[in-house]
Order: structure tokens, then C-alpha cells, then sequence
């Protein structure tokens, strides 16, 4: 029994050519339809083998064939100047949008001063409305509202110039530290590298960068902090977070750099809107 | 060669006419035209070595466009988008090149 099962194991099997060869030389050895070998081998007979057959069918499969190309070439060249078309006006409506939404910007603005000025006037008329009026102004300074200028610190902060490690670099915490070590040595408003520190800020990191107000900051980054000049330093290093600085710059050779100045300019904070404000229900 | 004619006057045609292709054809259009460039040149081919075929020639044609069609649309269907096609593309155009490497033995001699 386990002789006649080797025997017949050994004999070789006559396996059909596109068993036995790989697919693509299979496809490339019989390229030909092969159906038209037998066929032709059983009409061979019945007419001449020189005239092959080529009637009306052929003729008409053909015609075929040719509406086909050429309705194929005209769609793809229909195609391609629908394109072209969809692409064009595309761009001309990007194009309108944006002068649109210029043009909007430019009205906003116009409106916030126009707002601006109606506020000044009204507030002018009274006492009362030019006590509003100062405390307003000292609020504005206060959430980063209005641009402020006068005397302050300068800080400059940067990595280590030879930093392998993370923790050589200024991280987002660290500059979180260093701007509420200047609040609380009496700053009365921050930028960093021309990002007004409001009320709404958040420092973070964002991949490799930090961001302020949702904008990423290069190093070395310059704070500037509005504020008594001389009183500033000496209050900074008394506070938790200045000593920690003073720490950093020590352990990990971080930039620090405080110098006094006469006159800094601090931006206005971008896209301060109202949020939770209402109207007052106007009296009779 | 009245099937060069035939041919000429599908091209003419076409071109005369500029038939508008329904939407959900429109993706099967380029497969077709490959799988019958296929059949046509296999035919021409199978002319030249003596054993064409009225019969042969008709089916093959329609065959291999509507298995192109139907292998586009099961790609579509199924998910896999052009891969399928790309397969299809790939078969047909091996075929395409071995029979007019034959067909130019046959002119050439070479």
C-alpha cells in the first residue's frame, strides 16, 4: 500500500502550463487569445487557409472599437477643460473672499475706534463718567486692553548655548515661573517677544516651540514688564519663583538677563473680545 | 482592407458625433478601451499568423470589455478603488506588448 502510494507520487504529473509557470511569463507565452488556434484548426477544412475570414462582424466590432477611442479622447479632453474651468473659478472665488474678509477686517476696526471715541466722548460729559473713564483706562492697562508705555524691565531668556539635554532649554513652565515672578514683584504688564501677557494668555508648549496667545516664540525670548525699574529687580529675587530662576541659571547654565529701562512700549493683547458681556437694560 | 475602413469610420463617427458619456459610465471608459486594444491587437495577430476568426474576434472583444467594466466596478464596490484596475492594466498591457511584438516579427521579419 505505501509502495504503490510512492509510486504513484513518482511519476511525474503532467501539470498544466499555468500551474507550472510563473504568472506574468504565463500571460507573456500566451498573449493570443487561445481560442483562436482550435477554431481555426476546425474551419482549416471547410475554406482556404490562406483568405482567413475577415466579414462583416469583424468590420463592425471594429467600428466599434473606433467610436470607443475616440469617445473616450473626447471625454478626457472635455474632462480636462471642466477642470481647468472648476480650477479657474476656484482661485476667482478665493481671490473675492479674501478682499471680503479684508474689507470686513478694515470695518471692524473702523468700528472699534469709532466705539472707541463715542465711549471717550460720553464718558467725558460727566463726573461720574470720568471716574468710569479712569478706572477703565487702569483696567485696560491692568488685562492687557490697551498698549502701555513707561518704564520697566527688560529680561532676556535663552537656552544654553551648549544645551544637550531638554532641560537646558527655557521650557514653558519656566517662562510661566518667570512671568508671575514679575507680576508679583509689582509688573503691571507683560509682553514676550511682542505678545501681550492679558488675562486670557496661556504660555504652553506646542511641539518644539512655546506659544503665547497661540503663537510660537523663537529663543532667546525678551519679556518686558512695565513697572518701577528699581524696585522690580530687588523685589523679583525675593520672590519663589525668581529664586528658582536664579536656580536654573545656575544648575543648567540657562540666559537670564535683567536690565532697567527708561522708556518700554507693551502692545495691546490681539483678539480681546467680549465673551460674557451684556448690555444694561436701557431706563425710561 | 475593409476592416481598417470599419476603423476609420468608428473614429469618424465619434469624433462627428462626441456621444455624451452618462456619469456612472465614465469611470469604465479608459479600462474598455484598454481591454479592447487588447482584443485588436490579439486579432491582428491571430490575422497574421493565418488563423483569425470572425467569431473568435467578436467574442473576445466583448468579453474582455465587459470583464475590464465589471472588474473596475467590483474594485469600486469592494474598496480597494484603481488597485484592481491596476491589475487588470498590468495583464493587459504584457498581452498588449507580446502581441505587438509578434505582429512586428510578422511586418519586420525581425
Amino acid at each position: 500500500m505505501a509502495a504503490e502510494r510512492a509510486g504513484t507520487t513518482h511519476t511525474p504529473a503532467v501539470l498544466p502550463p499555468q500551474v507550472t509557470m510563473g504568472l506574468l511569463d504565463y500571460i507573456t507565452a500566451h498573449s493570443l487569445d487561445q481560442d483562436y488556434a482550435p477554431v481555426s484548426e476546425r474551419t482549416a477544412s471547410e475554406r482556404d487557409p490562406r483568405q482567413p475570414g475577415t466579414g462583416l462582424a469583424a468590420l463592425v466590432i471594429l467600428g466599434l472599437f473606433g467610436l470607443l477611442v475616440a469617445t473616450a479622447a473626447v471625454q478626457t479632453s472635455r474632462n480636462a477643460v471642466q477642470e481647468a474651468d472648476g480650477h479657474d473659478q476656484l482661485a476667482t472665488q478665493i481671490t473675492a473672499r479674501r478682499t471680503q474678509v479684508d474689507s470686513r477686517r478694515q470695518r471692524v476696526t473702523e468700528l472699534r475706534e469709532e466705539v472707541d471715541t463715542l465711549q471717550t466722548q460720553y464718558l467725558q460729559a460727566s463726573t461720574q463718567g470720568r471716574q468710569l473713564s479712569t478706572r477703565l483706562s487702569r483696567l485696560e492697562v491692568r488685562t492687557g486692553a490697551a498698549a502701555v508705555t513707561g518704564p520697566g524691565v527688560r529680561v532676556v531668556v535663552g537656552d544654553n548655548p551648549q544645551a544637550t539635554d531638554s532641560l537646558q532649554r527655557v521650557l514653558d513652565k519656566d517662562l510661566q515661573k518667570l512671568a508671575n515672578a514679575l507680576w508679583a514683584s509689582g509688573a503691571e504688564a507683560i509682553s514676550i517677544n511682542g505678545q501681550r501677557l492679558s488675562n486670557l494668555s496661556a504660555i504652553r508648549h506646542a511641539g518644539s516651540a512655546i506659544t503665547v496667545n497661540g503663537r510660537s516664540l523663537e529663543a532667546p525670548y525678551t519679556v518686558l514688564a512695565i513697572g518701577n525699574p528699581d524696585a522690580i529687580p530687588a523685589r523679583f529675587a525675593d520672590t519663589e519663583h525668581g529664586l528658582e530662576w536664579f536656580n536654573l541659571k545656575a544648575a543648567y547654565g540657562l540666559q537670564f538677563d535683567m536690565t532697567p529701562e527708561e522708556s518700554l512700549k507693551v502692545p495691546a493683547a490681539r483678539d480681546l473680545d467680549l465673551r460674557h458681556a451684556r448690555t444694561l437694560e436701557e431706563r425710561p | 482592407m475593409i476592416a481598417g475602413l470599419g476603423l476609420l469610420v468608428g473614429i469618424i463617427l465619434g469624433l462627428m458625433l462626441q456621444p455624451d458619456v452618462p456619469l456612472w459610465l465614465e469611470p469604465y471608459l479608459p479600462i474598455a478601451v484598454v481591454a479592447a486594444l487588447d482584443a485588436v491587437f490579439g486579432a491582428l495577430r491571430a490575422f497574421l499568423d493565418g488563423i483569425f476568426d470572425d467569431k473568435v474576434f467578436v467574442i473576445s472583444f466583448i468579453s474582455n470589455v465587459l470583464i475590464a467594466a465589471l472588474i473596475v466596478y467590483l474594485g469600486d464596490k469592494l474598496g480597494v478603488g484603481g488597485q484592481l484596475s491596476t491589475g487588470v492594466i498590468v495583464v493587459l498591457g504584457i498581452r498588449i506588448f507580446s502581441n505587438v511584438a509578434a505582429i512586428r516579427r510578422h511586418i519586420f521579419h525581425a
